[in-house]
Protein backbone atom coordinates (compact mmCIF):
# COMPACT_ATOMS: atom_id res chain seq x y z
CA UNK A 1 0.00 0.00 0.00
CA UNK A 2 2.64 2.67 0.64
CA UNK A 3 4.20 1.67 -2.36
CA UNK A 4 0.81 2.87 -4.45
CA UNK A 5 0.68 6.25 -2.36
CA UNK A 6 4.55 6.73 -2.97
CA UNK A 7 3.60 6.07 -6.90
CA UNK A 8 0.02 7.76 -6.79
CA UNK A 9 0.02 10.74 -4.44
CA UNK A 10 0.95 13.43 -6.75
CA UNK A 11 -1.86 11.62 -9.09
CA UNK A 12 -4.20 11.88 -6.15
CA UNK A 13 -3.23 15.49 -5.06
CA UNK A 14 -4.15 16.98 -8.47
CA UNK A 15 -7.93 15.09 -8.40
CA UNK A 16 -8.20 16.44 -5.29
CA UNK A 17 -7.21 19.85 -6.19
CA UNK A 18 -9.49 19.46 -9.57
CA UNK A 19 -12.22 18.72 -7.34
CA UNK A 20 -12.06 21.53 -4.11
CA UNK A 21 -11.63 24.14 -7.25
CA UNK A 22 -14.57 23.37 -8.81
CA UNK A 23 -16.64 23.23 -5.81
CA UNK A 24 -14.74 26.79 -4.51
CA UNK A 25 -15.73 28.49 -7.75
CA UNK A 26 -18.86 29.48 -6.55
CA UNK A 27 -17.70 30.99 -3.37
CA UNK A 28 -14.46 32.55 -5.35
CA UNK A 29 -16.89 33.92 -7.89
CA UNK A 30 -18.83 35.99 -4.61
CA UNK A 31 -16.16 36.58 -2.66
CA UNK A 32 -13.67 37.92 -5.55
CA UNK A 33 -16.30 39.88 -6.93
CA UNK A 34 -17.41 41.40 -3.73
CA UNK A 35 -14.17 42.17 -2.96
CA UNK A 36 -13.65 44.04 -5.89
CA UNK A 37 -16.69 46.34 -5.14
CA UNK A 38 -15.87 46.51 -1.55
CA UNK A 39 -12.42 47.36 -2.18
CA UNK A 40 -13.12 50.90 -4.13
CA UNK A 41 -16.04 51.61 -1.92
CA UNK A 42 -14.69 55.68 -1.90
CA UNK A 43 -15.69 55.16 -5.97
CA UNK A 44 -18.90 53.92 -6.14
CA UNK A 45 -21.85 52.63 -4.27
CA UNK A 46 -21.49 48.75 -3.80
CA UNK A 47 -24.73 48.03 -2.16
CA UNK A 48 -27.19 50.44 -3.84
CA UNK A 49 -28.39 52.30 -6.92
CA UNK A 50 -29.50 54.91 -5.79
CA UNK A 51 -31.27 58.60 -7.10
CA UNK A 52 -31.23 62.32 -5.83
CA UNK A 53 -33.23 65.12 -8.16
CA UNK A 54 -34.12 68.30 -6.69
CA UNK A 55 -36.88 70.41 -8.51
CA UNK A 56 -39.17 73.88 -7.51
CA UNK A 57 -42.38 74.10 -7.22
CA UNK A 58 -44.91 77.16 -5.62
CA UNK A 59 -44.36 77.07 -2.55
CA UNK A 60 -47.66 75.85 -0.07
CA UNK A 61 -49.41 77.86 1.80
CA UNK A 62 -48.67 77.11 5.22
CA UNK A 63 -51.98 78.30 6.41
CA UNK A 64 -53.80 74.79 4.74
CA UNK A 65 -54.45 72.11 7.20
CA UNK A 66 -52.23 69.02 6.56
CA UNK A 67 -53.79 67.08 4.63
CA UNK A 68 -55.04 69.77 1.96
CA UNK A 69 -51.31 70.54 2.13
CA UNK A 70 -50.50 66.81 0.86
CA UNK A 71 -53.62 67.06 -1.70
CA UNK A 72 -51.92 70.16 -2.99
CA UNK A 73 -48.29 68.75 -3.02
CA UNK A 74 -49.22 65.80 -5.22
CA UNK A 75 -50.81 67.96 -7.19
CA UNK A 76 -48.32 70.10 -8.12
CA UNK A 77 -46.27 67.34 -8.48
CA UNK A 78 -48.10 65.39 -10.74
CA UNK A 79 -48.40 62.37 -8.52
CA UNK A 80 -51.15 60.17 -8.98
CA UNK A 81 -49.83 57.24 -6.20
CA UNK A 82 -51.06 57.30 -2.50
CA UNK A 83 -48.33 58.45 -0.38
CA UNK A 84 -47.36 55.57 2.44
CA UNK A 85 -47.57 57.78 4.98
CA UNK A 86 -47.37 62.11 4.73
CA UNK A 87 -45.39 63.81 8.22
CA UNK A 88 -45.46 67.72 8.32
CA UNK A 89 -43.39 69.81 10.69
CA UNK A 90 -41.54 73.53 10.10
CA UNK A 91 -41.15 74.55 6.94
CA UNK A 92 -40.89 70.71 5.68
CA UNK A 93 -43.77 68.50 3.90
CA UNK A 94 -42.58 64.75 3.71
CA UNK A 95 -44.11 62.00 1.52
CA UNK A 96 -43.24 58.62 2.34
CA UNK A 97 -43.36 55.95 -1.04
CA UNK A 98 -42.28 52.75 -1.09
CA UNK A 99 -37.99 53.01 -2.20
CA UNK A 100 -39.13 56.57 -2.48
CA UNK A 101 -39.36 60.17 -0.28
CA UNK A 102 -40.04 63.40 -1.43
CA UNK A 103 -39.30 66.35 1.14
CA UNK A 104 -40.60 70.00 0.58
CA UNK A 105 -39.05 72.77 2.28
CA UNK A 106 -40.61 75.71 1.00
CA UNK A 107 -39.90 75.77 -2.61
CA UNK A 108 -37.46 72.98 -2.94
CA UNK A 109 -38.53 69.28 -3.23
CA UNK A 110 -35.91 66.59 -2.95
CA UNK A 111 -37.01 63.07 -4.21
CA UNK A 112 -34.68 60.54 -2.89
CA UNK A 113 -34.45 56.61 -3.37
CA UNK A 114 -33.13 53.49 -3.55
CA UNK A 115 -32.33 50.17 -4.76
CA UNK A 116 -30.74 47.56 -4.25
CA UNK A 117 -27.81 45.68 -6.74
CA UNK A 118 -29.30 42.59 -6.88
CA UNK A 119 -26.06 40.64 -6.96
CA UNK A 120 -23.33 42.86 -5.31
CA UNK A 121 -25.96 43.48 -2.25
CA UNK A 122 -26.07 39.38 -1.51
CA UNK A 123 -22.36 38.81 -1.84
CA UNK A 124 -21.87 41.84 0.13
CA UNK A 125 -23.72 40.85 2.74
CA UNK A 126 -22.21 37.44 2.64
CA UNK A 127 -18.57 39.05 2.49
CA UNK A 128 -19.33 41.01 5.17
CA UNK A 129 -20.57 37.97 7.29
CA UNK A 130 -23.54 40.43 8.53
CA UNK A 131 -25.75 37.18 8.32
CA UNK A 132 -23.53 35.52 11.06
CA UNK A 133 -25.03 32.14 12.06
CA UNK A 134 -23.96 29.53 9.56
CA UNK A 135 -22.02 31.53 7.34
CA UNK A 136 -19.05 31.95 10.05
CA UNK A 137 -18.80 27.76 9.46
CA UNK A 138 -19.44 27.97 5.57
CA UNK A 139 -16.94 31.13 5.50
CA UNK A 140 -14.27 28.60 7.54
CA UNK A 141 -15.04 25.83 5.53
CA UNK A 142 -14.25 27.78 2.25
CA UNK A 143 -11.34 29.59 3.78
CA UNK A 144 -9.89 25.46 4.46
CA UNK A 145 -10.76 24.90 0.94
CA UNK A 146 -8.70 27.81 -0.18
CA UNK A 147 -5.48 27.00 1.59
CA UNK A 148 -5.90 23.07 0.68
CA UNK A 149 -5.49 24.62 -2.87
CA UNK A 150 -2.60 26.64 -1.98
CA UNK A 151 -0.70 23.86 -0.56
CA UNK A 152 -1.88 21.20 -3.03
CA UNK A 153 -0.81 23.40 -6.10
CA UNK A 154 2.29 23.64 -4.26
CA UNK A 155 3.04 19.87 -5.20
CA UNK A 156 1.00 18.81 -8.11
CA UNK A 157 4.39 19.10 -10.61
CA UNK A 158 7.52 18.45 -9.78
CA UNK A 159 10.73 19.06 -11.90
CA UNK A 160 11.07 22.18 -13.06
CA UNK A 161 7.90 23.36 -13.39
CA UNK A 162 6.99 22.47 -9.94
CA UNK A 163 9.01 23.81 -6.97
CA UNK A 164 12.68 22.96 -8.22
CA UNK A 165 12.45 26.41 -10.34
CA UNK A 166 9.16 28.33 -11.92
CA UNK A 167 7.36 27.10 -8.83
CA UNK A 168 10.21 28.80 -6.27
CA UNK A 169 10.81 31.83 -8.34
CA UNK A 170 6.58 32.25 -8.34
CA UNK A 171 5.94 31.36 -4.75
CA UNK A 172 9.04 33.78 -3.54
CA UNK A 173 7.11 36.49 -6.02
CA UNK A 174 3.93 35.84 -4.16
CA UNK A 175 5.15 36.04 -0.53
CA UNK A 176 7.32 38.78 -1.04
CA UNK A 177 4.69 41.17 -2.41
CA UNK A 178 2.77 41.52 1.01
CA UNK A 179 5.97 41.58 2.88
CA UNK A 180 7.43 43.63 1.21
CA UNK A 181 4.29 46.01 1.01
CA UNK A 182 4.55 46.03 4.70
CA UNK A 183 8.13 47.02 4.91
CA UNK A 184 7.43 49.89 2.54
CA UNK A 185 4.09 51.22 4.32
CA UNK A 186 5.38 50.80 7.67
CA UNK A 187 2.69 48.24 8.36
CA UNK A 188 0.30 48.60 10.78
CA UNK A 189 2.03 50.73 13.45
CA UNK A 190 2.48 53.25 10.91
CA UNK A 191 -1.14 53.38 10.17
CA UNK A 192 -2.23 53.54 13.38
CA UNK A 193 -1.83 57.30 14.19
CA UNK A 194 0.81 58.54 16.18
CA UNK A 195 -0.27 58.48 19.92
CA UNK A 196 -2.61 56.21 21.67
CA UNK A 197 -6.36 57.29 22.45
CA UNK A 198 -6.53 60.51 24.27
CA UNK A 199 -7.06 59.81 27.82
CA UNK A 200 -10.02 61.17 29.30
CA UNK A 201 -9.91 61.76 32.92
CA UNK A 202 -12.13 59.19 34.70
CA UNK A 203 -15.25 60.24 36.45
CA UNK A 204 -14.68 62.10 39.89
CA UNK A 205 -16.11 60.00 42.38
CA UNK A 206 -16.46 62.22 44.92
CA UNK A 207 -17.94 65.21 43.25
CA UNK A 208 -21.06 66.03 44.89
CA UNK A 209 -23.80 66.36 42.67
CA UNK A 210 -26.97 67.70 43.58
CA UNK A 211 -29.42 65.02 44.83
CA UNK A 212 -32.42 64.31 42.53
CA UNK A 213 -34.57 61.27 41.03
CA UNK A 214 -32.26 61.05 38.24
CA UNK A 215 -29.04 60.51 40.17
CA UNK A 216 -31.00 58.10 42.48
CA UNK A 217 -31.62 56.02 39.46
CA UNK A 218 -28.30 56.27 38.05
CA UNK A 219 -26.80 55.05 41.53
CA UNK A 220 -29.26 51.96 41.60
CA UNK A 221 -27.91 50.77 37.96
CA UNK A 222 -24.72 50.12 39.71
CA UNK A 223 -21.20 50.37 37.42
CA UNK A 224 -21.52 51.40 33.96
CA UNK A 225 -20.81 48.84 31.65
CA UNK A 226 -20.42 47.76 28.40
CA UNK A 227 -23.17 47.74 25.83
CA UNK A 228 -23.90 44.11 24.93
CA UNK A 229 -23.00 43.93 21.17
CA UNK A 230 -25.42 44.85 18.93
CA UNK A 231 -26.68 42.75 15.93
CA UNK A 232 -24.17 43.13 12.88
CA UNK A 233 -25.92 45.55 10.99
CA UNK A 234 -24.19 49.31 10.89
CA UNK A 235 -22.71 49.93 7.89
CA UNK A 236 -18.85 49.80 7.29
CA UNK A 237 -17.56 52.67 9.44
CA UNK A 238 -17.32 55.98 7.54
CA UNK B 1 3.11 20.78 -37.51
CA UNK B 2 2.82 24.48 -38.06
CA UNK B 3 4.43 26.32 -35.70
CA UNK B 4 1.69 28.98 -33.89
CA UNK B 5 1.67 32.41 -35.24
CA UNK B 6 2.38 33.41 -31.23
CA UNK B 7 4.42 31.45 -29.18
CA UNK B 8 3.98 31.63 -25.17
CA UNK B 9 6.96 33.06 -24.26
CA UNK B 10 5.61 36.06 -26.55
CA UNK B 11 1.98 36.20 -25.39
CA UNK B 12 3.15 36.20 -21.83
CA UNK B 13 5.42 39.23 -22.74
CA UNK B 14 3.21 41.40 -24.53
CA UNK B 15 0.07 40.44 -22.04
CA UNK B 16 2.41 41.52 -19.03
CA UNK B 17 3.34 45.22 -21.29
CA UNK B 18 0.16 45.44 -21.74
CA UNK B 19 -1.01 45.00 -18.27
CA UNK B 20 1.82 47.51 -16.96
CA UNK B 21 0.44 50.10 -19.59
CA UNK B 22 -3.32 50.05 -18.81
CA UNK B 23 -2.36 50.22 -14.78
CA UNK B 24 0.39 53.44 -15.94
CA UNK B 25 -2.45 55.26 -17.49
CA UNK B 26 -5.07 54.47 -15.07
CA UNK B 27 -2.53 55.70 -12.41
CA UNK B 28 -1.43 58.95 -14.17
CA UNK B 29 -5.56 59.61 -14.89
CA UNK B 30 -6.18 59.51 -11.04
CA UNK B 31 -3.04 61.73 -10.16
CA UNK B 32 -4.03 64.14 -12.77
CA UNK B 33 -7.58 64.27 -11.91
CA UNK B 34 -7.45 64.52 -7.90
CA UNK B 35 -7.65 68.13 -8.16
CA UNK B 36 -9.90 68.94 -5.19
CA UNK B 37 -7.29 66.67 -2.32
CA UNK B 38 -4.45 68.72 -4.29
CA UNK B 39 -6.27 72.16 -3.85
CA UNK B 40 -7.19 71.19 0.07
CA UNK B 41 -3.80 69.41 0.80
CA UNK B 42 -2.62 73.69 0.57
CA UNK B 43 -4.64 74.54 2.76
CA UNK B 44 -4.99 75.11 6.50
CA UNK B 45 -7.76 75.80 8.82
CA UNK B 46 -8.32 78.18 11.49
CA UNK B 47 -7.09 76.11 14.60
CA UNK B 48 -3.56 75.63 12.47
CA UNK B 49 -3.96 71.95 11.39
CA UNK B 50 -3.84 71.39 7.64
CA UNK B 51 -7.52 71.42 6.37
CA UNK B 52 -7.29 67.83 4.85
CA UNK B 53 -5.83 65.05 7.39
CA UNK B 54 -3.39 62.59 6.20
CA UNK B 55 -4.16 59.71 3.99
CA UNK B 56 -7.49 61.45 2.59
CA UNK B 57 -8.96 62.38 -0.03
CA UNK B 58 -11.22 64.41 -1.54
CA UNK B 59 -14.62 63.69 -3.06
CA UNK B 60 -17.80 65.68 -3.82
CA UNK B 61 -20.64 63.74 -2.47
CA UNK B 62 -20.89 61.56 0.71
CA UNK B 63 -20.14 57.33 -0.09
CA UNK B 64 -23.03 54.92 1.25
CA UNK B 65 -20.97 52.64 3.48
CA UNK B 66 -23.92 49.94 3.14
CA UNK B 67 -25.62 48.50 5.93
CA UNK B 68 -29.27 48.25 6.70
CA UNK B 69 -30.38 51.48 7.11
CA UNK B 70 -32.61 52.61 10.04
CA UNK B 71 -36.07 53.91 9.57
CA UNK B 72 -35.33 56.90 7.64
CA UNK B 73 -38.72 58.42 8.19
CA UNK B 74 -39.21 61.90 10.14
CA UNK B 75 -42.56 61.02 11.21
CA UNK B 76 -41.39 57.91 13.28
CA UNK B 77 -38.50 59.64 14.91
CA UNK B 78 -37.58 59.93 18.15
CA UNK B 79 -34.22 61.26 20.00
CA UNK B 80 -33.98 59.69 24.01
CA UNK B 81 -32.12 62.18 25.89
CA UNK B 82 -30.82 60.48 28.86
CA UNK B 83 -27.77 59.16 31.12
CA UNK B 84 -26.17 61.54 33.93
CA UNK B 85 -28.72 65.18 33.45
CA UNK B 86 -30.91 66.37 35.65
CA UNK B 87 -34.23 66.92 32.72
CA UNK B 88 -34.04 63.74 30.53
CA UNK B 89 -36.42 64.25 27.56
CA UNK B 90 -37.21 62.51 24.29
CA UNK B 91 -37.86 64.72 21.27
CA UNK B 92 -39.54 64.20 18.24
CA UNK B 93 -38.77 65.55 14.81
CA UNK B 94 -40.99 68.71 15.19
CA UNK B 95 -39.58 68.81 18.68
CA UNK B 96 -36.22 68.76 16.86
CA UNK B 97 -36.87 71.52 14.68
CA UNK B 98 -38.28 74.30 17.08
CA UNK B 99 -35.14 74.36 19.07
CA UNK B 100 -32.47 76.74 18.21
CA UNK B 101 -31.12 76.30 14.97
CA UNK B 102 -27.55 76.06 13.58
CA UNK B 103 -26.20 76.43 9.67
CA UNK B 104 -22.23 75.34 9.84
CA UNK B 105 -20.00 75.35 6.74
CA UNK B 106 -18.09 71.81 7.96
CA UNK B 107 -15.60 68.73 6.87
CA UNK B 108 -16.22 65.32 7.32
CA UNK B 109 -13.56 62.75 6.99
CA UNK B 110 -14.23 58.68 7.06
CA UNK B 111 -11.78 56.17 8.14
CA UNK B 112 -11.63 54.52 5.02
CA UNK B 113 -10.12 57.35 3.18
CA UNK B 114 -12.55 59.86 1.58
CA UNK B 115 -13.77 63.85 2.76
CA UNK B 116 -15.86 65.59 1.75
CA UNK B 117 -14.79 69.60 2.84
CA UNK B 118 -16.98 72.75 3.16
CA UNK B 119 -20.85 70.94 3.39
CA UNK B 120 -23.37 73.55 4.81
CA UNK B 121 -24.91 71.28 8.00
CA UNK B 122 -28.16 72.64 9.26
CA UNK B 123 -29.43 71.29 12.92
CA UNK B 124 -29.10 71.81 16.65
CA UNK B 125 -25.96 72.12 18.39
CA UNK B 126 -25.11 69.20 20.60
CA UNK B 127 -24.44 72.19 23.61
CA UNK B 128 -27.83 73.24 23.43
CA UNK B 129 -29.27 69.62 23.64
CA UNK B 130 -27.04 69.05 26.92
CA UNK B 131 -27.47 72.47 28.34
CA UNK B 132 -31.19 71.98 28.12
CA UNK B 133 -31.09 68.37 29.63
CA UNK B 134 -29.22 69.60 32.48
CA UNK B 135 -26.00 67.31 32.13
CA UNK B 136 -24.37 66.63 35.48
CA UNK B 137 -20.87 67.17 36.83
CA UNK B 138 -19.67 63.79 36.73
CA UNK B 139 -20.45 63.29 32.67
CA UNK B 140 -17.02 62.61 30.73
CA UNK B 141 -18.48 61.39 28.07
CA UNK B 142 -21.59 61.27 25.22
CA UNK B 143 -22.75 57.88 23.81
CA UNK B 144 -24.66 58.89 20.28
CA UNK B 145 -27.44 55.77 19.97
CA UNK B 146 -28.43 54.81 16.58
CA UNK B 147 -31.31 52.15 15.02
CA UNK B 148 -29.82 48.43 15.01
CA UNK B 149 -27.77 49.15 18.34
CA UNK B 150 -25.49 51.23 17.34
CA UNK B 151 -23.49 53.14 19.34
CA UNK B 152 -19.77 55.40 19.03
CA UNK B 153 -18.52 57.05 22.12
CA UNK B 154 -17.17 60.47 22.10
CA UNK B 155 -15.16 62.48 24.95
CA UNK B 156 -17.73 65.00 26.85
CA UNK B 157 -15.39 68.31 25.93
CA UNK B 158 -15.09 67.34 22.31
CA UNK B 159 -19.12 66.45 21.79
CA UNK B 160 -19.89 70.09 23.17
CA UNK B 161 -17.63 72.04 20.61
CA UNK B 162 -19.28 74.23 18.77
CA UNK B 163 -19.20 72.16 15.45
CA UNK B 164 -20.67 69.12 16.78
CA UNK B 165 -24.25 69.25 16.55
CA UNK B 166 -27.45 66.66 15.52
CA UNK B 167 -28.05 67.59 12.02
CA UNK B 168 -31.44 66.67 9.48
CA UNK B 169 -30.13 68.71 6.39
CA UNK B 170 -26.95 68.84 4.17
CA UNK B 171 -26.62 71.45 1.62
CA UNK B 172 -30.06 72.23 1.80
CA UNK B 173 -31.67 69.09 1.56
CA UNK B 174 -32.73 66.56 3.92
CA UNK B 175 -30.82 63.79 4.24
CA UNK B 176 -31.11 60.32 2.21
CA UNK B 177 -31.97 57.16 4.20
CA UNK B 178 -29.06 55.31 3.66
CA UNK B 179 -27.05 58.84 4.84
CA UNK B 180 -28.73 58.54 7.86
CA UNK B 181 -32.16 60.18 7.67
CA UNK B 182 -33.72 61.69 9.00
CA UNK B 183 -31.44 62.99 11.49
CA UNK B 184 -27.84 61.76 12.61
CA UNK B 185 -24.95 63.29 14.48
CA UNK B 186 -22.22 64.92 13.05
CA UNK B 187 -18.68 65.21 14.89
CA UNK B 188 -16.62 66.80 12.19
CA UNK B 189 -13.20 66.51 13.79
CA UNK B 190 -13.54 63.08 14.42
CA UNK B 191 -13.38 60.12 11.94
CA UNK B 192 -17.35 59.47 10.33
CA UNK B 193 -18.41 56.51 12.19
CA UNK B 194 -18.77 58.76 14.89
CA UNK B 195 -21.31 60.67 13.73
CA UNK B 196 -23.83 58.22 14.50
CA UNK B 197 -26.33 57.61 11.39
CA UNK B 198 -30.26 57.11 12.35
CA UNK B 199 -29.97 58.93 15.79
CA UNK B 200 -32.06 57.58 18.32
CA UNK B 201 -30.34 58.93 21.69
CA UNK B 202 -27.88 60.85 23.19
CA UNK B 203 -26.86 59.18 26.60
CA UNK B 204 -24.35 61.31 28.66
CA UNK B 205 -22.14 59.08 31.08
CA UNK B 206 -19.14 58.90 33.28
CA UNK B 207 -17.55 56.02 32.56
CA UNK B 208 -16.61 55.47 28.65
CA UNK B 209 -18.34 52.93 26.66
CA UNK B 210 -16.44 52.12 23.75
CA UNK B 211 -19.26 52.09 20.67
CA UNK B 212 -19.78 49.53 17.73
CA UNK B 213 -16.76 49.78 15.85
CA UNK B 214 -14.70 50.65 19.07
CA UNK B 215 -15.01 47.03 20.28
CA UNK B 216 -14.57 46.00 16.59
CA UNK B 217 -11.16 46.98 16.52
CA UNK B 218 -11.04 50.87 15.66
CA UNK B 219 -9.66 53.38 17.47
CA UNK B 220 -11.42 54.67 20.25
CA UNK B 221 -10.70 58.02 19.89
CA UNK B 222 -10.55 58.58 15.81
CA UNK B 223 -8.83 62.16 15.03
CA UNK B 224 -8.13 62.45 11.49
CA UNK B 225 -5.20 64.22 12.02
CA UNK B 226 -3.47 61.87 14.04
CA UNK B 227 -4.68 58.90 11.69
CA UNK B 228 -6.34 57.08 14.72
CA UNK B 229 -8.26 54.92 12.65
CA UNK B 230 -7.91 51.28 13.90
CA UNK B 231 -7.14 50.63 17.56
Amino acid sequence: MWETVKKRWRAWLRAIHRDVGYLAVGLTFIYALSGLAINHITDWDPNFTTFEKVSNIEPIDEALDDDAAVRVALDRLHITATPRSTYRAGDELHLQFDNRKIVIIEDQVTDQGASPRFFLRLANWLHYNRGKAAWTYIADAYAILLLYLACSGLFMLKGKLGLRWRGAILVGLGVAVPMVYVVWSGGPEAHNGKKAAVAVPAAEPDEPDEPDESDDEEADDGPPTRPPLPPPKPPTPS
Amino acid sequence: MRRPDLDRREFIKNAAAGTVLVGLGGALYRIAADDLTRKARAEDRSDGRPRLPPGQKVIEKLRDMGGDPGDGEAKNFSLNVHGLVKDPFVLDYAGLLKLPQVKQDLDVHCVTGWSVLGSTFKGVSLATIAEQAGVKKKVRHVIFEAEHGFTANVPYDEAIAPSVMVTYRMNGKPFSKNHGAPVRALIPDLYFWKSAKWLTGIKFVADDEPGYWEVRGYHNHADPWDEERYG
